[in-house]
């Protein structure tokens, strides 16, 4: 319900440049804002109750208590830790996590926490086309490797060599995906590689991409005879 | 024609006919009769039908063709048509933006192409024009001018447009009317012959901080050695083989590739559009510094004449500047008298500093045969001092090309990766000896205490223990039942090895102190040094474990060795040399009774053989853990991209790694500009950022090197050799640390060529700022002419 089977968006503000948008999120509605809305809590609840764990944890484990703290912020913060750790449901989480060696706590959280916070849940993957400058591929999604903002790759005209669909044998399916060949370099570039939108989407992307990549209609093309 | 030839062509005509007149007769006679006959009209109506046809098809099809054929040769020869008027104008943000009237001035690509770099106000186009052909609006440059026009790609700066000027003033068609003002963060452009147009927002790259956009990542590693390792790593088989397998899978790799590539029927001729990028971004580069000098020389258009300072104006001029002047006039003195000797002492330091090292060098990297092993490549000490040198001859070389730059436009971004290469370089030395001497210090103010322990490990992991598990080894271990004689003699036979080596130690220990004092001293020339010794000390007190290991393995491999031949001869085959294969082969009763009983015989005894080289191998593959770890503690030491990291993280964008484009929404652009009366070209809004350099760009030489390690330790071809006796090779020292000098030049600058670097500089300094005292006649404008840098 939260994520749809990849579908294709197209932006083109003028004939000279398009963008096109391959993703997995459906159409905002209201109920669906409210869930994603719901999700994001969830989360952020999710990250709290695993760091409060940790604490919890750390109290019980340390028995050296620090010197008292004169930041006032430091000492209200860690005042309601402490009441909060007291309350039932905190006593129960102790109690639920008391058996679990610390290593394997430690083991099992930080994953999580890291999860909780970088985690993007739908996919979606991007070709910005501009005729003149070049192609951009652009990724976002999944867990995000190092950098917060999206993997792009910018391909200048200059160095495409040409855009093709190709096809693979994938598992038990065949499947066809939009590659860029690129001049100079011994690997091709595979558009949309997460995703490998269904073939209908990539004809759509790439007539889009001819369209809009090169001037069409004025002789630019010419046959090359390639034995 | 001449009327004389016509008059004897007319002659020889009526001479033939009078001659020939039963010709003529016949003729006549010919033609009677086909019109008796109708040939004439069905001729006629044939001819009709003819020219009908050639008028309906053959006409339309000739000009159809030509056409075509028209199109098919021009198109190639204009390379660049503007029949799609689309217009491409790149903006910097960060622009001015009052909404006062002005003329834009930028270069001009190509004509629908255009590069805007400053937005004069307050003058009129035709005097702007006019004062850039002139080169007034270039004047007061602080280095040449050409370099601009070179680096730029283009000969001369335009006038592109007006700005903020009402649609009633006449401009030239192909000049772009901007729209600006303070509210407005993207300007809405038109312009008369553009259909469709891209505004290109870009925010410039500040060239005083040293940051730049560039389409490639910087290279943090010197880049002028491809392949030369690979040269090197020949040496050994092993090296040969994994190379070879990844060429050839390189090779497929990229025979696949070109089959791709041939996929494509038609072909792409560039225009000058789009060939224009790398120019653009080093006009992108240029940018700022090009703005600011224009926007100084703004006041010289228009011919306004400047006034001359009056009698009074002067004397308080004079008056204020007095104290400035006389600092420069002392400062000249020191500058003319006492800096040069100072200069030449330091090159003379230098230099003798230089040859020293170039001795030690020679012996460092002498070999006695061209395969054989140099010292640097046994030792890791060696190795440390030979980097540390090197680097000590390099440095004075980047030294010198960093001064040049000074002389030079600040947006010359080549030198950028040599300015983080030398920093970090020397900021990784700095941190090395600030770490080594901490460490050092500790080490001689505990050396007897250090000195203890390490005979202690040493006597107890290098021959209690090892003695402790040959002795267990020789009665029954883990119950297994191996041969006790064999067990008890070659048992008995390390034994007694390992105590003459142990009585050797013995003999050793009192002068270990003295090691360990020496080694925490030399530690003051930087941490890699003790660690380096540390690691020589290593191989040099486990080389006992080494010759076990030999041993053992030149035992285990040869009884394998015969165990496989005597099963060979046990199943009646035997294995044929000359055709590497098995061959079956008639052996005799007596030889097979011998071998068998002999096979017999060694399978019961390699059970034992086997413990005791798996024994030593596990101490041959810690010890080379042992080294594996300080050898990373080396690398990071001597080669941790510090400055890098800090550069990311203080200012990214002058770890340019390459750019992005992002499309902005036309929808609140449009909303925005609704108030102009023209309607809008359709326009898209693109902004072009710069992508900082990724981390693992950043470590890809330790990814190189990770990998490198793992391919040669935790390949099957080491196992193999593991379980077969066979010797397994350590890494070639070149090969790991081919990341430690990656920051050096492959071939290193000779005396004389240092000699002369050095001597040029101070000509260039001299050349870089002549002291003309009317230049700080005013004290504010030295301040404004000062370029802020920044060595953060």
């Amino acid at each position: 319900m939260l994520t749809t089977t990849a579908h294709l968006y197209i932006r083109r503000p003028s004939p000279t440049t398009a963008e096109f948008t391959v993703t997995t999120r459906p159409a905002l509605t209201l109920p669906l804002r409210l869930a994603l809305l719901s999700l994001s809590i969830l989360r952020l609840t999710l990250f709290f109750v695993i760091l409060f764990t940790l604490y919890t944890r750390f109290l019980t484990t340390s028995s050296l208590h620090s010197s008292p703290e004169t930041n006032p912020l430091l000492l209200a913060l860690a005042s309601h830790l402490h009441t909060l750790h007291l309350s039932p449901a905190g006593q129960a989480l102790t109690r639920l996590v008391a058996p679990i060696p610390a290593w394997l706590l430690a083991g099992i959280s930080i994953p999580l926490l890291c999860f909780t916070v970088a985690w993007e849940l739908h996919t979606s993957e991007s070709l910005l086309v501009l005729r003149g400058l070049g192609i951009q591929t652009s990724t976002t999604g999944g867990f995000p490797w190092g950098s917060w903002r999206p993997a792009t790759r910018f391909i200048p005209t200059e160095k495409i060599r040409d855009v093709l669909i190709n096809e693979a044998f994938r598992g038990f399916e065949v499947r066809y995906y939009l590659v860029v060949v690129v001049e100079g370099e011994e690997d091709v570039v595979v558009v949309f590689p997460k995703l490998l939108p269904r073939r209908k989407i990539v004809e759509a992307v790439w007539r889009g991409v001819r369209g809009c990549l090169y001037e069409a209609n004025d002789g630019m093309w010419y046959g090359v005879g390639k034995g | 024609m001449h009327p004389f030839s016509i008059l004897t062509l007319g002659i020889f005509v009526a001479g033939y006919i009078t001659a020939r007149w039963d010709l003529v007769t016949r003729l006549c006679e010919l033609a009677i009769f086909a019109w008796d006959y109708g040939v004439v009209t069905r001729a006629a109506k044939a001819f009709g039908v003819l020219s009908l046809v050639f008028l309906l098809i053959f006409i339309p099809v000739e000009r159809l063709a030509t056409r075509e054929a028209n199109l098919w040769l021009t198109a190639p020869l204009s390379v660049m048509p503007e029949h799609d008027a689309l217009m491409r104008v790149f903006w910097p943000t960060d622009l001015p933006r009052p909404g006062l009237k002005g003329v834009v001035v930028g270069w001009r690509n190509s004509p629908l192409d255009v590069f805007v770099l400053a937005i004069l106000e307050e003058v009129e186009p035709r005097n702007v024009e006019s004062a850039l052909q002139l080169g007034t609006l270039l004047r007061n440059a602080p280095h040449p001018v050409s370099r601009i026009y070179e680096l730029c790609g283009q000969s001369s700066m335009r006038v592109l447009g007006v700005s903020n000027t009402p649609e009633s003033t006449e401009v030239d068609p192909s000049w772009i009317r901007v729209a600006t003002g303070p509210g407005r963060r993207v300007p809405s452009v038109t312009c008369a012959r553009a259909s469709s147009i891209q505004i290109i927002l870009f925010e410039r790259p500040l060239p005083g901080r040293m940051q730049y956009i560039s389409l490639n990542p910087i290279a943090l590693a010197l880049g002028d050695k491809k392949g030369d390792f690979r040269h090197d790593g020949a040496d050994s088989g092993e090296e040969e083989d994994d190379e070879k397998e990844e060429r050839t899978r390189k090779a497929k790799k990229r025979q696949l590739v070109e089959k791709l590539k041939q996929h494509s029927i038609v072909r792409h001729v560039p225009s000058a559009k789009e060939k224009a990028l790398a120019k653009i971004i080093n006009q992108m580069n240029w940018a700022w510094e090009l703005e600011q000098l224009l926007q100084k020389n703004v006041s010289r258009i228009g011919n306004r004449p400047k006034r001359s300072l009056s009698v009074s104006e002067r004397v308080v001029e004079s008056a204020t500047t007095a104290r400035d002047m006389m600092l420069v006039w002392l400062w000249d003195l020191f500058r003319v008298y006492v800096l040069p000797v100072f200069q030449k002492l330091f090159i003379f330091g230098l230099m003798g500093h230089r040859i020293t090292a170039e001795l030690l060098l020679l012996v460092l990297e002498w070999r006695a045969r061209p395969r054989y092993a140099a010292l640097k490549d046994i030792s890791a000490t060696a190795q440390q001092v030979e980097i540390r040198l090197q680097q000590f001859c390099y440095w004075p070389m980047q030294y010198v090309t960093l001064r040049l730059r000074k002389n030079d436009w600040g947006s010359v971004t080549t030198s950028h990766p040599d300015y983080i290469r030398f920093y970090n370089s020397l900021w990784l030395v700095a941190n090395d000896v600030i770490i080594g001497i901490a460490l050092g210090s500790y080490i001689i103010d505990n050396a007897s205490w250090v000195g203890e322990e390490i005979s202690d490990l040493l006597s107890k992991y290098t021959v209690e223990a090892l003695q402790s598990s040959i002795s267990w080894l020789m009665g029954w271990p883990a119950g297994l039942k191996l041969n006790t004689e064999l067990a008890e003699f070659l048992g008995d036979l390390f034994l007694w090895v390992i105590d003459y080596w142990s009585s050797c130690i013995e003999a050793l220990r009192p002068a270990l102190p003295h090691i360990i004092w020496f080694i925490g001293f030399s530690s003051f020339a930087g941490a890699s040094m003790p660690i380096a010794l540390f690691s020589d000390l290593l191989s040099i007190l486990t080389i006992h474990i080494y010759s076990f290991y030999l041993a053992s393995a030149r035992i285990y491999h040869w009884q394998l060795n015969i165990l496989v031949s005597l099963f060979h001869l046990f199943r009646g085959k035997k294995h044929n040399v000359l055709r590497n294969r098995i061959d079956s082969c008639d052996y005799d009763l007596d030889q097979l009774l011998v071998g068998t009983i002999l096979f017999t015989l060694l399978f019961f005894l390699l059970p034992t053989v086997v413990v005791f080289y798996l024994n030593f191998a596990f101490a041959r593959m810690a010890i080379i853990t042992l080294k594996a770890v300080f050898d990373t503690m080396l690398s990071c030491l001597n080669h941790f991209p510090l400055f890098a990291i800090m550069l990311r993280v203080k200012d990214p964008q002058r770890l340019p790694g390459g750019i992005r484009f992002e499309l902005r929404d036309t929808q609140d652009f449009r909303h925005a500009v609704d108030d102009s009366p023209s309607p809008l070209p359709s326009t898209s809004v693109i902004y072009l950022k710069s992508i900082p350099l990724n981390f693992k760009a950043m470590f890809h030489q330790y990814f190189q090197m990770g990998h490198r390690i793992r391919k040669h330790y935790l390949s099957p071809h080491v196992v193999l050799c593991l379980l077969t006796g066979k010797f397994v090779p350590p890494l070639n020292r070149k090969n790991l640390y081919s990341l430690q000098y990656s920051m050096l030049p492959a071939r290193r600058a000779g005396v004389m060529e240092m000699w002369d670097a050095m001597n040029s500089l101070p000509s260039a300094k001299k050349r870089a700022a002549p002291i003309i005292v009317p230049v700080l006649a005013n004290g504010k404008k030295l301040h404004s002419n000062g370029r802020l840098r920044s060595y953060g």
